[in-house]
C-alpha cells in the first residue's frame, strides 16, 4: 500500500485563498521583465517617432509658422481659403471616388479570368510587377507613355493611328496655306470661291503659302481653264512665282493636283464633287443651269493627329461661368485621370492577388452545389461567389482608400510643372508647406489628412478584432 | 517518492466566472497510473495544466513530492508532458526533438546521445531519428512525443488525450504500448481523456470530473460497480446505464415502483432501499444494458420490465435492442441467440442485486445497510483512499 | 458476330470534340489576357528601350520603332550617367538606408510580435489595437516634430535619422504581420518547450524565430521595397545631403535637366533594377506578405 506523506500537505482552511491575486510573485516579475525586453524596442521607437510626433503635429497645427504663438483655428481657416488647398482636396476626392472602384473591379476581373488560363502565374507576375517599382519611377515611366507627340508617346501614337485611319490627313496639311485669289477661307476650314459661276463658266482659285517641296510630286504647270458646255471647270493652283501676279496664272506656276472640290448650288448645298488633276484643272460635268460656287474641301488641309496632352489641365467638366472657388472644386483636369490610370497599373496586381486568394479560399462545394441547383456560370458568380468575396473586396477597397489619401510621389514623378498646380493633392500640399518651413499650416494639412484616415482606422480595428 | 497532491485546487480563468476546477482534492501516489476522465469542459485538462505549471492557479496548492509547486515554473517541476497535438517542433529532427529538453539542461553530449537512443530503442524509433516530424505517420509522431517525455526520466508523465488523434485501430495498439511503458518505467502517469473506455482499460485509478468538480475516485471496478451518483453511473460503462424514475408504493409485503402507467415490483436490495425511503417517495433505478436478459433466470430476486422492441442492432454475439418501457427509451444487450425482433413485446429481466438506486433530487446513489453492496466512498473524500495494490 | 466487332462509332471521337470545345471556349479569355499582359508590359519596356537610345533618337521616333532596329541601341547613357550622374554614390546611400532599416524592422517586429502573442500581460490587447491604428497613420503626420527632434539630436540630414524614421513607420505593419503569423504557431509547442526547460528567450530563439522564417522573409522583402522606393522621407530629411539616395537623385535630375530623357530614363531604370530582381527572386514571399497583411 502506497501511502502519502500527508504531514507535508496540511489541508488549507476553506475557502482556499486566491493566490493569483496576492500580488506579484517571482514568476510575475520575471514575466514583466520579458515583456519589457521583447516589447521595449518597438515601444520606444514607436513612441518617439510615431505617437509623440503625431500628437505634437496636432498641437502645432494651432500655432503659427514659428510654433511659438497660439493662433487657434487660424491655420485651418487660412487653409480652406486657399485655392491650392481646395484643389488638393478636390483631387483627393476624385481619387477616393474613382480609384478604389476601378482597382477593385480590375482586380476582380483579372482574378476571375486568370482562373481559366494555364499561364496564370506568368500573367500574375506581369501585372503584379509594377508593385516593385517606386511610385516616382512609375511617374517617369508614364511620362514617356503619355508623351504628347504621337511619334514619342505610345498612347498618342495608338490614338493617332486610329484617328488618321478614320480621318486621313489632307494632302495640303500645311501650316501657312491660305487663299489668295478667287476664293476665301471659311470658318469650317474650307475655302469658297468668291464668284458664282454658270454652267459653261470657269473659276480660277489661287492659293499661296505652299513651299516648293510641299507641292505634290508630278504637279504640272497650271493653265488658264477653258469653259466646257454644260459643265463647270476651273483651275486650282499655287498663285506664287517670282514676278507673278495675284489672280493671274503666271509662267511656271504649278497646278495643285489631288484637291477635293465640291460644287455648291448658290445657297442650296452641294451638288457634285471632283478632284483636281496634275495641272490643277478640274471639271464638273452635266451641271444644270443655275448659279454655283466651288468649295475647296477642308479635308484637303486636315492636319494629322497631333497628340493629346494627357498631362494637361483641360477640364473634363464644363467650368465656364463658374466663380473661382466653384471652378477649383468642380474642375476635373485630364491629368487626374491620367494619374489614376498610372496608379491602376501599379495596384491592379495587388487587387488581383488578394481577390485571387479569396477566390481560391472559397468552398468549392458551395459553388458546385449552386451548379447542381441549376445556376449558370453568371448566376453562380453573381449570387454565390460575389457575396462570399465581399469581405475580401472590402479589404482591397479600404486599402486603396488609404493609399489614395496619402498619394504623393507619383504626382511629383508624373506631372509636369505646368500641371502641378491643378494636380495638387493634400500630401503634396503638406510637403510644399513643409519645405517652405511653414510648420503651422503644414501641420494643419497633415491633420486634415489624418482626420480623413481616422474612419479607416476605426473600420480596421473593428474588422481585425472581429 | 513523488506523490502528487491537489489540495483544494481552484482555477478560475476570469474573475467572478464559474471556476474551471472547483476545490479539487486528489492524491496520486508514486508509480500510479491515474486517469482524469469526464466530458469536455469538465476541468480535467485544466487540472493537468495547473499541475504542469502552464496555468496560474487561483487557489489551493499543488504538491509534487514534498514541494509546493504553485510558483515553480514548469521546467522546475520535474514533469514531462505529452500533448494532444504532440507539439513536436516541426523544424527539428526526431533526434533534436527528443534531445531538446536535456540539451537545455546542459547534460553531457554522450549522455544526451545515450538517453535519446535508449528512448528511441524502447519506442522503435531508431530508423526515424533524422526525420522531421512532418515526414512521420500519426502513430510515429505519437511515439516521438512519448520519447521526448521519456528521455527526461521525470518523476511524472502528464498526458493530455494523447490518443485522440489516432485512428481506432492504432489507438487500441498504443493503449497497450503506454500500459507496457508504465510497467517498465514505473513512473507516475497522470492521464487525461474523455473516453471512458480508455480510462477503464488503462488506469490504476480513475478520477471522474464534471463541471470542475471531482465526482468520484476509484479503481475501474469501483466505478463500474458502485457509482457514487447518477453522473458517474451514466458516464462509466458503454452503452450507458438506463435510468427510470418513479414513485415508490409499498403495501405490507411488496414494494412497487410506479413509472407512468407502469407498475413494477421491486426486489432484493432495491426493495429494501425503497421501503426505507417510504411510501410515495420518488426513486431512480439504474440498470446497465448488459445486465438485462429476456430469458427468465428463475431467481427469486429478479425484476421484470415489460418492453416493446423498436430497433435491433446486431453486434455479433449480442444484440443491442432499443426498447420502450413506460414511454422511456431503454437499451438492453442480450445474447443474439434470443432472436429478438423488432415489434416484439417482451419482458426484460434483471437481477435485483445488479440494479442501482439513486435519489432523483440529489442524484446521489442510495446506500443501505445491505452488506452485499459496499457503501461507496463519500463524494469528495478529504483524503482519497489508497489505491488497491497490483490492480493490473 | 460482326456486331460485337463493330465499335460504337461516336464514343471515341466525343472526348476530342469536348477538348476542342473547351479550347474554343477559352480562346477569348486567353486572347484578352495576352492583350492585358502586353499592355502591362509596355510602359516598363518603353522606359527600358528609351534608356538604351541616344537622346536625339527620342525626339526623332518612338521607342517601339527602335525595337525593330536593335542596332541603334547603345549603352552610352549608362556609361555617361555612371561617370557623371553621382548614381554610384546615390546607390550606396540607398543601400546604407535600406539594409539597416530592413534588418532593424525585422528584428524589432519579431520581438514585439512575440510579446503580443506568447506573453500574457495587462493591456496587451490595447497595444495591439493601437498598432492597428498606427498602421494607417500617414508618414506626413510626424515629419515636422521629428525634423525638430532630429535637429536637437543632430540626426537631421543623416542616414541614421532616415533609417530610424523608416523603422518607426514600418513597425506597425511589421508587428501586425508577424503577430498574425505567430498566432498560427500552436501554443502547445511553446508549452512543450516551457516544460522542456526553455526560458522566454530560448523559446523565441529556438522555436518561434525558426518557425517564423517564411513570414520574416515576406516582411523583409516588403520593408526593403518600401524603403528603397521611398521618396518623401528621403526628400524631407536628406534633401540637402551631398549624396542623396536614388529616388532623390532622380527627383533632382528631373527638376534640373527638365526634359533630358536620356538621363532620367537611365537613372530611373537603374533605381528599378534591384527592386525588380528582389521581386522576381522572392515573388512567392512577396505575395504571401501581401496576403498576410491584407487578409486576416
Amino acid at each position: 500500500m502506497a501511502t502519502v506523506p500527508v504531514a507535508a500537505v496540511e489541508p488549507l482552511a476553506r475557502p482556499a485563498p486566491d493566490v493569483a491575486t496576492g500580488g506579484p510573485g517571482r514568476g510575475r516579475f520575471r514575466n514583466s521583465i520579458a515583456v519589457g525586453l521583447f516589447m521595449g524596442p518597438a515601444a520606444i521607437v514607436l513612441g518617439a517617432i510615431v505617437v509623440y510626433p503625431t500628437v505634437d503635429t496636432i498641437i502645432r497645427s494651432f500655432f503659427d509658422k514659428s510654433g511659438n504663438t497660439f493662433v487657434g483655428t487660424n491655420n485651418y481657416r487660412t487653409l480652406f481659403g486657399t485655392t491650392e488647398m481646395l484643389i488638393a482636396i478636390r483631387n483627393n476626392a476624385i481619387w477616393v471616388i474613382v480609384f478604389p472602384f476601378l482597382v477593385t473591379f480590375a482586380g476582380l476581373v483579372f482574378a476571375v479570368l486568370t482562373e481559366r488560363i494555364r499561364w496564370a502565374t506568368a500573367f500574375k507576375t506581369v501585372v503584379f510587377m509594377p508593385m516593385a517599382i517606386s511610385l516616382f519611377a512609375t511617374g517617369v515611366i508614364w511620362r514617356i507613355v503619355y508623351e504628347t507627340d504621337p511619334h514619342r508617346g505610345v498612347i498618342n501614337s495608338a490614338v493617332g493611328t486610329i484617328v488618321d485611319a478614320v480621318h486621313p490627313p489632307g494632302l495640303y496639311a500645311l501650316p501657312n496655306i491660305k487663299p489668295i485669289s478667287g476664293l476665301a477661307a471659311q470658318p469650317d476650314g474650307s475655302m469658297l470661291s468668291n464668284n458664282t459661276v454658270q454652267p459653261g463658266g470657269t473659276l480660277k482659285l489661287g492659293l499661296t503659302g505652299i513651299l516648293p517641296e510641299n507641292i505634290p510630286p508630278g504637279a504640272q504647270d497650271a493653265h488658264a481653264p477653258s469653259g466646257a458646255s454644260g459643265g463647270v471647270s476651273g483651275a486650282v493652283w499655287r498663285n506664287f512665282s517670282p514676278g507673278g501676279q495675284i489672280g493671274v496664272i503666271g509662267n511656271g506656276e504649278k497646278g495643285l493636283p489631288g484637291m477635293h472640290l465640291t460644287l455648291l448650288r448658290d445657297g442650296n448645298g452641294s451638288v457634285a464633287s471632283t478632284t483636281s488633276v496634275a495641272d490643277g484643272s478640274f471639271r464638273f460635268n452635266d451641271v444644270s443651269s443655275g448659279s454655283y460656287r466651288v468649295s475647296v474641301d477642308s479635308s484637303n488641309f486636315r492636319t494629322p493627329f497631333g497628340g493629346t496632352n494627357w498631362l494637361g489641365i483641360q477640364s473634363l467638366t464644363p467650368t465656364s461661368g463658374l466663380g473661382s472657388t466653384a471652378r477649383s472644386l468642380l474642375t476635373i483636369p485630364l491629368v487626374d485621370i491620367s494619374e489614376i490610370i498610372a496608379m491602376l497599373w501599379i495596384w491592379s496586381g495587388f487587387a488581383m492577388v488578394v481577390i485571387g486568394a479569396g477566390l481560391a479560399a472559397l468552398n468549392r462545394e458551395v459553388l458546385e452545389a449552386a451548379k447542381v441547383d441549376g445556376a449558370n456560370e453568371w448566376q453562380t458568380f453573381r449570387k454565390i461567389t460575389l457575396p462570399l468575396l465581399r469581405p475580401v473586396l472590402i479589404v482591397v477597397f479600404i486599402t486603396m482608400i488609404i493609399n489614395v489619401l496619402k498619394i504623393f510621389d507619383i504626382i511629383l514623378g508624373l506631372v509636369p510643372d505646368s500641371s502641378q498646380h491643378e494636380a495638387n493633392v493634400i500630401a503634396l500640399q503638406m510637403w510644399h508647406l513643409y519645405s517652405r518651413f511653414d510648420y503651422g499650416l503644414s501641420s494643419a494639412v497633415a491633420v486634415v489628412l489624418f482626420v480623413l484616415v481616422v474612419p479607416v482606422i476605426f473600420f480596421n480595428i473593428r474588422r481585425i478584432r472581429g | 517518492m513523488s506523490n502528487i497532491t491537489f489540495d483544494h485546487l481552484i482555477k478560475r480563468y476570469t474573475p467572478g466566472a464559474a471556476p474551471a476546477v472547483n476545490d479539487l482534492n486528489l492524491q496520486i501516489s508514486d508509480g500510479e497510473f491515474l486517469v482524469l476522465v469526464g466530458p469536455s469542459g469538465c476541468g480535467k485538462t485544466t487540472a493537468l495544466r495547473c499541475l504542469a505549471g502552464l496555468e496560474d492557479i487561483t487557489g489551493g496548492r499543488i504538491i509534487i513530492g514534498d514541494r509546493v509547486v504553485n510558483d515553480l515554473p514548469p521546467k522546475d517541476r520535474d514533469i514531462a508532458m505529452v500533448f494532444q497535438s504532440y507539439a513536436l517542433y516541426p523544424h527539428m529532427s526526431v533526434y533534436e526533438n527528443m534531445a531538446f529538453s536535456i540539451r537545455l539542461r546542459k547534460l553531457p553530449k554522450e549522455e544526451i546521445d545515450q538517453r535519446v537512443r535508449e528512448a528511441a530503442r524502447i519506442l522503435d524509433l531508431e530508423r526515424f531519428l533524422q526525420r522531421k516530424p512532418g515526414e512521420l505517420s500519426g502513430g510515429q509522431r505519437q511515439r516521438v512525443a512519448l520519447g521526448r517525455a521519456i528521455v527526461r526520466s521525470p518523476s511524472a508523465f502528464l498526458m493530455d488525450e494523447p490518443l485522440s488523434n489516432l485512428d481506432a485501430k492504432l489507438r487500441v495498439q498504443t493503449r497497450a504500448e503506454i500500459a507496457r511503458l508504465h510497467q517498465r518505467l514505473e513512473t507516475t502517469i497522470v492521464y487525461v481523456t474523455h473516453d471512458q473506455v480508455e480510462a477503464m482499460t488503462m488506469g490504476d485509478r480513475i478520477a471522474v470530473m464534471r463541471e470542475g468538480i471531482l465526482q468520484q475516485v476509484g479503481t475501474p471496478q469501483d466505478l463500474y460497480q458502485t457509482p457514487n451518483n447518477l453522473f458517474v453511473g451514466g458516464f462509466i460503462g458503454s452503452p450507458s446505464m438506463n435510468f427510470l424514475t418513479g414513485t415508490v408504493s409499498s403495501d405490507g409485503g411488496s414494494v412497487r415502483l410506479k413509472i407512468e402507467s407502469l407498475d413494477i415490483a421491486l426486489a432484493g436490495r432495491v426493495a429494501e432501499l425503497a421501503r426505507t425511503r417510504g411510501n410515495g417517495s420518488s426513486l431512480t433505478i439504474g440498470v446497465r444494458p448488459e445486465h438485462f436478459d429476456t430469458a427468465a433466470p428463475g431467481a427469486a430476486d429478479t425484476m421484470r420490465l415489460p418492453a416493446s422492441v423498436d430497433v435491433v442492432e446486431f453486434l455479433g454475439n449480442e444484440d443491442l435492442i432499443h426498447t420502450t418501457v413506460a414511454g422511456k427509451d431503454v437499451v438492453a444487450m442480450v445474447p443474439s441467440v434470443r432472436g429478438v425482433k423488432v415489434g416484439d413485446q417482451l419482458e426484460l429481466h434483471v437481477l435485483a442485486s445488479l440494479v442501482h438506486a439513486f435519489d432523483p433530487q440529489t442524484e446521489l446513489a442510495l446506500t443501505g445497510s445491505d452488506g452485499a453492496r459496499p457503501a461507496p466512498p463519500p463524494a469528495v473524500p478529504a483524503q482519497a483512499p489508497a489505491p488497491a495494490a497490483g490492480t493490473d | 458476330m460482326t456486331a460485337i466487332a463493330a465499335p460504337a462509332p461516336e464514343a471515341p471521337s466525343a472526348p476530342r470534340w469536348a477538348h476542342l470545345r473547351r479550347i474554343l471556349k477559352s480562346t477569348p479569355v486567353n486572347v484578352l489576357l495576352v492583350a492585358v499582359g502586353l499592355l502591362w508590359l509596355v510602359p516598363t519596356v518603353g522606359l527600358l528601350v528609351t534608356s538604351f537610345r541616344p537622346a536625339a533618337d527620342y525626339f526623332a521616333s518612338g521607342w517601339w520603332q527602335a525595337i525593330a532596329h536593335p542596332a541603334v541601341l547603345t549603352v552610352e547613357n549608362y556609361r555617361n550617367i555612371l561617370h557623371t550622374g553621382g548614381i554610384g554614390d546615390a546607390l550606396i546611400t540607398t543601400v546604407l538606408i535600406t539594409v539597416p532599416a530592413t534588418l532593424l524592422v525585422v528584428l524589432i517586429a519579431s520581438l514585439g510580435a512575440y510579446a503580443l502573442v506568447f506573453l500574457r500581460w495587462p493591456g496587451r490587447d490595447w497595444v495591439f489595437v493601437l498598432l492597428v491604428a498606427l498602421m494607417v497613420v500617414p508618414l506626413q503626420m510626424a515629419l515636422i516634430p521629428v525634423a525638430t527632434l532630429y535637429g536637437h539630436l543632430g540626426l537631421y540630414g543623416t542616414i541614421p535619422g532616415v533609417v530610424l524614421y523608416h523603422v518607426a513607420f514600418g513597425l506597425p505593419f511589421a508587428i501586425f504581420l508577424m503577430r498574425n503569423f505567430y498566432s498560427g504557431i500552436p501554443k502547445d509547442l511553446l508549452e512543450a518547450a516551457r516544460i522542456d526547460g526553455a526560458n522566454e528567450w530560448m523559446m523565441f530563439r529556438r522555436i518561434v524565430l525558426p518557425l517564423g522564417m517564411p513570414a520574416l522573409a515576406s516582411l523583409a522583402i516588403f520593408q526593403f521595397l518600401w524603403v528603397w522606393n521611398d521618396l518623401l522621407v528621403a526628400l524631407s530629411f536628406l534633401g540637402a545631403y551631398p549624396h542623396p539616395p536614388l529616388t532623390v537623385n532622380i527627383f533632382n535630375k528631373l527638376s534640373e535637366f527638365g526634359t533630358s530623357i536620356d538621363v532620367i530614363s537611365t537613372a530611373s531604370f537603374i533605381s528599378m533594377i534591384i527592386p525588380l530582381v528582389v521581386f522576381f527572386a522572392f515573388q512567392r514571399y512577396f505575395v504571401r506578405g501581401v496576403l498576410a497583411g491584407a487578409v486576416k
